[in-house]
């Protein structure tokens, strides 16, 4: 019985008209969206072996430890072929040198903004937008149409419960969509080996997770477009909701979650940052410089005190309690400077702490969405995700630092200390002899010991465990969206 | 599977039917009737009358307020599946997968009535008889008249072998001769000893076949004779009477001629 109602809801999607075309579509829209995708890794990588190149030669081409710097640049994700998510936002190459920190720059969409306002259309994308308008437009008359046609009539004059047949249209609906959208995404995948693209055993186990992933968000969609259809009594109205339940969950939510959050959680801005620094700092300096004001006032008092001795010895005294007093105004003035770098430092920690509480609330919020939380967990395994940009950040400060550390000994090692000093003396005789240290030298480096950049490649773990939250929401709204449809449909008036 | 009657209950039974829907509409007002097998039983009345409530008992696609509805002696809406095992249904407006051939609609429907072992031949058989042409037995429904899709629909149900079934105004939107053609077939049902339950608007056919004729308005049964008792009577002028006379349902004196029919 089951068997037969899972059958014929199978067909009735396959053989319906509208199934030829919408197929034709997302299968070009899939096939299409990876050959871009691996167009643009072959493309990037092709530009990441060059300039990684390019900064080998031109570190072999350097004759001076002195202000030896290089460029890391940021190596292409091959999954970014399937969700793209933060890669061309993200900077790609940063400078080591030891007179600059760490940031990245220069990302695809700074360099080309009219990518950055027609995004580029990767598998991610067309799941989010493309299949799940797919499952809503094959889904959203399961029940209500079968009503007004007559033929839940039709199928409930005979022995079959009401159970069964819920279960027959998600199942049969499931596999009437489902089955048939991965043949494009095998064909997709099989494009890899045609444009010899080699993943590692684990991205290919994050790509299988990423393809789970979004045969669950299709799943969720499928079983809400029966939900909304048990629920309503004509299929334009459970259209009319369906299309609504759609653009909340795939445009506004999302957005509304980082939206709230920037009201819940206010992050200051630079210039309030920096504002804030200011008074501060002008107010230390201003206390400090009235204390220090009467502080010589003080001393002059005390200086006009001994002015009728004017013996050597209170000469000396007076010139030794000036430079007590000037080692302790420098001191102090020393201890201005750090209190002012310390509340620097204290604004700057609360602003990146209001920063990840704000971007952890706009995450839990949008997450409401199981169209946030498969964006989230999509990126994340694909690699392309807002950690990137930190995991490169930190590999790369890391770098610099070991960088950094082998120039300066190298510097002090080959006396190569990018200045040179010229010592003039003058002997008893009047004679002058001139010396210098540091002078450049012309011959090749010694690169051998040099550290090298290694790719903070994220592991398995890394990438998958911060998708399980997002995998077992997506679950959960799947399961909780069969149970509603089970629940309407249970008490439908089918007449 | 082979047609199963009782012999110590009738195929169709209501039994003081009633039906009240949430915004207090009385639908059915305590309806009662028997049909045998081999037994026709036309309802007629006008719209709202309580036909397809009755009809919807039956099938139970909604729960009686009062009364029972019996099929082959079995309460409907205490085992439904188990009621619905024994009885066909025909609605007024057959749709069926318009996106399946005939051939696959029959299929579909024989199956889930339980009945596993036809084969393509038996479907051919089935729509030859109902008087669909070959050359329709594969095309999709979508194609079909309305005439064509209730002959599938009559197909379906007389495939499922039931001892009762129920046509919900079955010739409306019918052509002359595809309602002839309906009635023929309506015949060759009732010497199969299957129980037939019609509502109908058409008196002219419903005398015609009927074994057993009652008139409802308001939600009650308020005429119910045998053909014989028809035969030289004119139904049109006894259902207007009856329609106008009781215009509220109202019994007359020594209770409803429904009650006094059989």
């Amino acid at each position: 019985m089951l068997g037969t109602l899972i059958n014929k809801e199978l067909r009735s999607i396959i053989l319906s008209p509208k199934f030829t075309g919408t197929f034709l579509v997302c299968s070009i829209l899939i096939l299409l969206s990876v050959y871009t995708g691996i167009r643009e890794y072959r493309i990037l990588k092709a530009r990441y072996d060059a300039n990684d190149l390019l900064v080998s030669q031109e570190l072999q081409q350097a004759t001076s430890w002195a202000h030896l710097s290089t460029r890391v640049y940021r190596e292409p994700e091959p999954l970014q072929i399937f969700a793209s998510g933060l890669d061309y936002d993200i900077g790609r190459w940063t400078a080591i040198a030891s007179d600059s920190g760490v940031k990245m720059k220069h990302s695809a969409y700074a360099d080309d903004p009219i990518f950055a306002v027609f995004r580029f259309l990767d598998f991610s994308f067309i799941t989010r937008f493309i299949l799940t308008l797919f499952a809503i437009l094959f889904t959203y008359n399961a029940v209500s149409g079968e009503r007004e046609d007559g033929m839940l009539k039709l199928v409930f004059a005979n022995s079959v419960s009401r159970a069964k047949c819920i279960i027959g249209k998600f199942v049969g609906s499931w596999l009437g969509l489902v089955v048939p959208i991965t043949i494009p995404i095998l064909l997709g995948i099989l494009l890899l080996s045609v444009y010899g693209i080699t993943l590692s055993s684990a991205e290919w186990l994050r790509l299988l997770l990423l393809l789970l992933y979004s045969l669950a968000l299709f799943t969720f969609f499928i079983g809400l477009g029966i939900m909304i259809s048990s629920l309503c009594r004509r299929s334009s109205v459970s259209f009319l909701i369906s299309l609504v339940a759609w653009v909340m969950l795939v445009m506004i939510i999302p957005r509304i979650g980082v939206m709230a959050a920037g009201h819940i959680v206010e992050v200051p801005r630079v210039t309030d940052i920096e504002s804030r620094l200011s008074s501060y700092a002008q107010s230390k300096w201003d206390e400090f410089n009235k204390a220090s004001s009467k502080r010589w006032e003080n001393y002059d008092e005390e200086s006009d005190d001994n002015t009728g001795d004017e013996s050597a010895e209170v000469a000396v005294l007076d010139e030794e309690a000036l430079w007590k007093i000037i080692e302790r105004e420098d001191s102090l003035s020393t201890e201005v400077e750090k209190d002012i770098s310390r509340y620097e430092m204290k604004l700057q920690e609360d602003l990146r702490q209001r920063k990840i509480r704000q971007e952890r609330l706009a995450y839990s919020l949008a997450r409401i969405s199981p169209v946030a939380a498969y964006q989230f967990g999509a990126m994340s395994l694909a690699g392309t995700g807002a950690e990137i940009k930190t995991r490169y950040e930190n590999a790369a400060a890391d770098f610099r630092n070991r960088f950094n550390d082998h120039v300066e000994m190298q510097k002090r090692e080959t006396g190569d200390l990018g200045r040179m000093v010229v010592s003039v003396a003058i002997d008893d005789e009047g004679n002058k002899s001139t010396s210098s240290v540091g002078g450049r030298e012309t011959g090749e480096l010694d690169l051998d010991g040099l550290p090298k950049f290694t790719p903070p490649r994220p592991i398995l773990a890394e990438a998958v465990a911060p998708t399980v939250i997002d995998f077992g929401l997506l679950v959960l709204f799947s399961l909780i969206v069969f149970a509603g449809a089970t629940a309407a449909f249970m008490r439908y008036d089918m007449r | 599977m082979n047609i199963v009657y009782r012999t110590d209950a009738p195929a169709l039974e209501a039994v003081n039917l009633t039906k009240r829907y949430d915004d207090d509409v009385l639908a059915l007002d305590h309806v009662s009737f028997a049909i045998e097998p081999g037994q026709i039983y036309a309802l007629l009345g006008g719209n709202g009358a309580g036909k397809t409530t009755a009809i919807n008992l039956f099938l139970n696609f909604i729960e009686p307020t009062d009364g029972e509805a019996r099929i082959n002696g079995i309460v409907t809406h205490r085992e439904p599946l188990k009621a619905k095992a024994h009885v066909a249904y025909v609605s007024e407006n057959v749709m069926l997968y318009a996106n399946f051939t005939a051939m696959q609609n029959l299929d579909f429907f024989a199956r889930l009535g339980g009945q596993t072992s036809y084969t393509r031949s038996d479907y051919h058989d089935m729509l030859y008889r109902v008087g669909l042409a070959e050359e329709f037995h594969n095309k999709k429904l979508r194609e079909f008249s309305k005439g064509m899709r209730q002959k599938c629909g009559i197909a379906i149900a007389m495939l499922k072998n039931a001892p009762a079934i129920l046509l919900d105004e079955p010739t409306s939107g019918l052509d002359p001769k595809a309602g002839r053609d309906f009635i023929e077939l309506l015949k060759s049902l009732k010497d199969e000893n299957r129980a037939i339950l019609m509502s109908t608007h058409d008196i002219f056919r419903a005398k015609e076949v009927a074994d057993v004729v009652a008139i409802m308005n308001h939600g009650r049964l308020i005429m119910q004779k045998r053909a014989s008792e028809l035969a030289h009577q004119d139904l049109e002028s006894l259902y207007m009477q009856y329609i106008g006379g009781h215009n509220n349902g109202e019994p007359s004196e020594g209770g409803t001629d429904a009650e006094n029919a059989d």
